[in-house]
């Protein structure tokens, strides 16, 4: 055995690396490009090019004022479902890094198995819990407050998608908390911090990638969401894939289906890319910690 | 050469004389097939699913049984997959059931123009047969009232359920998908306009009648949650379907339906422009329409049968809804199709703009 060796190989390696990985990742990149890539090519060329080439299906889009005041309300819903479900997560997740394995089983089971349920089924369980007659305001009413209307709002609507979106917070903020070295936390108390000041200035900023990677995921998911706002809201909380599915179903105008389609992703990029810097700039925060 | 000339004359004679005889032979007869006439065929069938595509294929059993095709079943009906198969020049769905607007509005592009000599509609109840459909069913939408609230004073009319003040309560309405013109001329009679005279700009003053309704209507998506709105009593008034409205009442709802000017609507069975075997197509309509089907149809959804001497075995609570009893074909209501079809997408856009919250 040769002294040179070992350079050998890393060189071999270092050349190998250049192409293995993507050679490994072909599969999905040709999956994504004709699964995604081309359909979302076409929804834009339609959007600018039916009934004619031109830009007439945007101008339709921001000169009707529905369409508008939907867009801000699909926006503000998804935030709000975002919101509910970071706060209904968070203890959870952290619940789950503090048991033993069996409870943590448990738990586990707890978010997967309604995960596995259809979602229009859950959707129209909700449905039973919260209309007037349901069971929540039967309860209500038989405690003697008065009923409320949950049913056909937007607080029925956000309770609904965040209980079907609640799993895709709670897994990725679980996978990054269980990584968080919990001595860190000890250490702090043990130099006097308070355990409020532990959490803040320790536990918190350490867990807020899977926050954020939580937080995207279910606020890009809500964004497209149909079947739980079609069936637990009214008119005041439809969202935009509805107006969507009229044009093109119903109208056959895939010029303007496609156009709502394109503005819907390209605000949610705009959006992303200002929160970008944010996150960024705490990770890094979080990390010189 | 000139006996070769001859020859083929007389053949060209015979042949012509032969085709003429096989055509009067073959003038159809609605539910009649000839046996083992589409062996090794296949058909596409498309319809909107659960109980009632299951009733369709048990009325096509025989034709299946008969002429030996292979029935498809698909669905549901869009009618922008049907235009993307169009369009792209493989059009799988060979028979397809539509709401009743669609064949109007895309006949001759979407949907073939009917050859009528194929088929046989003469026990099809008048005026049903469209340039580009024949019905696959009837239903009606109709007025479901709750009995325990309004009891000795019920809602009479669609006058009564637009009035708020008179009728107070909450009240449903189908916001399943496309506006029911027929409604929307029943609200503007309440705005004060004649129905028949009606114009593009009033489908707006029609429109605010309903929006007038409030905030607490219900806009209703599936068939499903309208029977359930009955049955919890969460709607006072509902606008239901006759299926449905059947449905909920079998199932305990204590409301019953207000007759007058029930809406009348169907369901229409066509053939997509470039089907790759028409005949068959045809051969499969012309099945579908017979007695014995209609009655196979009726007696499995529910809904009215569209061949006049079909006398489907259903209970009473089933004949209560049928709708095709003289007492009902007085009290319905037939919408303006051909003004539907011209102002389909301006109703549409001011509808789905009501239906978003504006």
């Amino acid at each position: 055995m040769s002294a040179l060796e070992p350079t050998t190989l890393s060189a071999e390696r270092r050349a190998g690396w250049a192409w293995r990985p993507f050679a490994l990742t072909l599969p999905a990149l040709v999956l994504l490009a004709a699964v995604i890539g081309y359909p979302l090519i076409t929804i834009v060329l339609r959007s600018l090019s039916e009934p004619e080439w031109g830009v007439q299906n945007y101008a339709w889009f921001f000169g009707a004022p529905v369409n508008l005041a939907v867009l801000q309300r699909t926006f503000a819903i998804s935030a709000w479902v975002t919101l509910v479900c970071v706060v209904c997560a968070y203890p959870y997740a952290y619940l789950m890094t503090a048991v033993g394995p069996r409870v943590r089983l448990v738990l586990v089971l707890c978010v997967l198995i309604p995960f596995w349920v259809s979602g229009v089924v859950r959707t129209l369980s909700w449905v039973i819990l919260l209309q007037d007659s349901g069971v929540i305001n039967s309860l209500l009413r038989s405690a003697d407050f008065a009923g409320i209307r949950l049913i056909r709002t937007q607080t029925g609507v956000v309770i609904g998608m965040a209980q079907v979106l609640l799993p895709f917070m709670i897994l990725p903020l679980y996978s990054v908390m269980k990584g968080i070295d919990i001595r860190l936390v000890q250490a702090a108390r043990s130099l006097g911090a308070r355990p409020s000041r532990a959490f803040f200035t320790v536990y918190l900023p350490l867990s807020l990638p899977g926050v954020y990677a939580g937080a995207v995921i279910v606020f890009i998911l809500a964004l497209g969401f149909y079947i739980t706002p079609a069936l637990l809201g009214g008119p005041r909380s439809t969202m935009l894939s509805t107006l969507v599915q009229t044009q093109v179903l119903s109208l056959l105008q895939w010029g303007r289906g496609g156009a709502m389609g394109v503005v819907l992703l390209v605000t949610t990029f705009l959006l992303l890319a200002l929160a970008a810097p944010v996150m960024r700039s705490r990770h890094r925060e979080a990390g010189r910690r | 050469m000139l006996k070769s000339k001859l020859v083929g004359l007389g053949a060209a004679l015979t042949l012509g004389v032969l085709t003429t005889a096989a055509f009067a032979q073959d003038k159809p007869v609605a539910g009649e097939v000839k046996e083992g006439s589409l062996k090794g065929k296949t058909l596409t069938f498309v319809s909107y699913g659960g109980i009632y595509q299951d009733g369709q294929a048990a009325a096509l059993k025989e034709f299946v049984d008969k002429s030996g095709v292979k029935l498809l079943n698909d669905g549901p009906t869009e009618i922008a997959k049907l235009q993307a198969q169009v369009e792209s020049g493989n059009v799988t769905w060979d028979v397809v059931d539509t709401g009743d607007l669609p064949p109007y509005v895309h006949c001759g592009k979407l949907f073939q123009k009917l050859d009528l000599s194929k088929l046989d509609v003469s026990k099809i109840p008048e005026g049903q047969v469209g340039e580009c459909s024949v019905p696959a069913m009837n239903y009606g939408v109709v007025l479901m009232y709750n009995k325990e609230k309004y009891k000795d004073n019920p809602p009479q009319s669609w006058a009564d359920f637009f009035d708020t003040e008179k009728f107070p309560g909450v009240r449903a309405l189908d916001g399943s998908g496309d506006p029911t013109g027929g409604l929307l001329e029943q609200a503007f009679k309440v705005a004060g306009g004649d129905p028949k005279a009606m114009t593009a700009a009033d489908i707006d003053k029609a429109i605010d009648v309903i929006r007038k309704l409030g905030p607490d209507t219900i806009y209703w998506k599936t068939g499903a949650e309208s029977q359930q709105l009955a049955e919890s009593g969460e709607a006072d008034m509902l606008m239901m379907w006759t299926g449905r409205a059947m449905t909920a009442v079998k199932n305990g709802a204590k409301y019953a339906p207000a007759w007058q000017d029930w809406l009348v609507v169907m369901d229409q069975m066509t053939i997509p422009v470039g089907v790759k075997d028409t005949d068959a197509a045809y051969a499969l309509l012309n099945a579908y329409l017979g007695k014995q089907s209609q009655e196979i149809l009726a007696q499995q959804t529910s809904y009215t049968p569209i061949n006049n001497d079909a006398q489907p075995k259903v209970d009473q609570s089933v004949a209560a809804f049928l709708t095709n009893t003289p007492e009902r074909q007085t009290q319905g209501y037939k919408q303006n199709i051909k003004f539907w079809v011209e102002n389909f997408p301006l109703a549409q856009e001011k509808w789905s703009a009501l239906m978003a919250g504006n």
